[in-house]
């Protein structure tokens, strides 16, 4: 079996042979992306949102607006969906020819199922952002508080130990 | 996993459930009676040779499976409410957002001037602590 060795890295680390000397003398790292790139022959976007439905071709089942109420439109789905099963089994007694178009409503369901829970990612990434950043307070406070006791203590003891030398 | 995580798997389960039930039932029906000429089939020779429909009944599969189905959609709507209230839109997380990253910076910054000022005292009890003990040494005579 013929193996391949690695690529060779590519040439531009003799641009940096007096790296430690100078940092400056060699070039700078190339800045990040904007906007679409290549890579391995199809293109990406840098900018990482969520496509809406219709951008999919799929219609979508729980109303538009600038506040969802999520916690209820999942529920009211979740009942949509369990209605709907009940219909595919109906229908496969009674009329099993007809079976595409339930199927098909039942997959619309699922997509919005999964579309309204991946438009909940980008509040719970705020969200876990808002707690860290509460937690790294606490912490800096915490902190700041320890210091200025043990600045309390030291300067304490050296008070009482020139106390102590001065009644020698 | 977090609770988001959670509902997804929850939905994958819910329709995992559907088609399996669905299917199950489709494989062990009975075929259709199409006119009421046909003779009836053979029953089933031995029970026992066919394990599927021995261990669980065709009138008991479909009471399982539902049961399960149900139970699934029941746990969706309970991880549903388990859902931290969404406090505000985004601008208000936003605004959130500015408002601990100053508080941040000012803490930080305070942090920093009790550290910069412990380090000088730090410094200056140990130049001190220097000078004592070769004080301490110099007084002491060579016996």
């Amino acid at each position: 079996m013929a193996t391949a060795t690695y690529p060779p890295p590519p040439p531009y680390y003799r641009l940096y042979k007096d790296y430690s000397q100078n940092p400056k003398s060699a070039p700078e790292p190339p800045p990040p992306i904007e906007g679409t790139y290549v890579c391995f022959g199809s293109n990406y976007t840098t900018d990482d949102v969520l496509p809406t439905l219709e951008e999919q071709g799929v219609r979508q089942l729980y109303p538009k607006g600038p506040n969802i109420d999520f916690k209820k439109e999942l529920r009211s789905l979740n009942r949509e969906l369990q209605l709907h099963i009940l219909e595919l089994a109906d229908v496969l007694v009674e009329r099993p020819s007809q079976y595409a178009r339930r199927v098909e409503e039942i997959s619309l369901i699922f997509k919005n199922l999964h579309h309204l829970l991946n438009s909940l990612r980008p509040h719970q990434a705020r969200a876990t952002l808002i707690h860290i950043l509460e937690l790294q307070i606490q912490r800096r406070k915490q902190a700041v508080e320890d210091i200025k006791r043990r600045r309390e203590e030291a300067r304490k003891l050296l008070k009482e130990s020139i106390a102590t030398l001065d009644g020698n | 996993m977090d609770i988001i995580s959670q509902l997804q798997e929850q939905v994958n389960t819910i329709a995992a459930l559907a088609f399996n039930t669905f299917g199950t039932l489709q494989r062990d029906a009975h075929p259709v009676k199409l006119s009421p000429n046909y003779p009836d089939p053979p029953p089933p020779s031995n029970p026992t040779e066919d394990p599927a429909t021995a261990a669980g009944n065709v009138s008991e599969q479909p009471k399982l499976m539902t049961a399960a189905l149900v139970k699934a959609a029941k746990q969706f709507d309970a991880l549903v409410a388990a859902l931290p209230p969404a406090e505000g839109g985004e601008e208000v997380q936003l605004k959130r957002i500015a408002e601990l990253q100053a508080e941040n910076d000012a803490v930080g910054q305070e942090l920093q001037r009790q550290l910069e000022a412990a380090e000088k005292e730090l410094k200056e009890v140990q130049e001190l602590f220097g000078q004592a003990t070769d004080n301490c040494l110099n007084l002491k005579r060579p016996d």
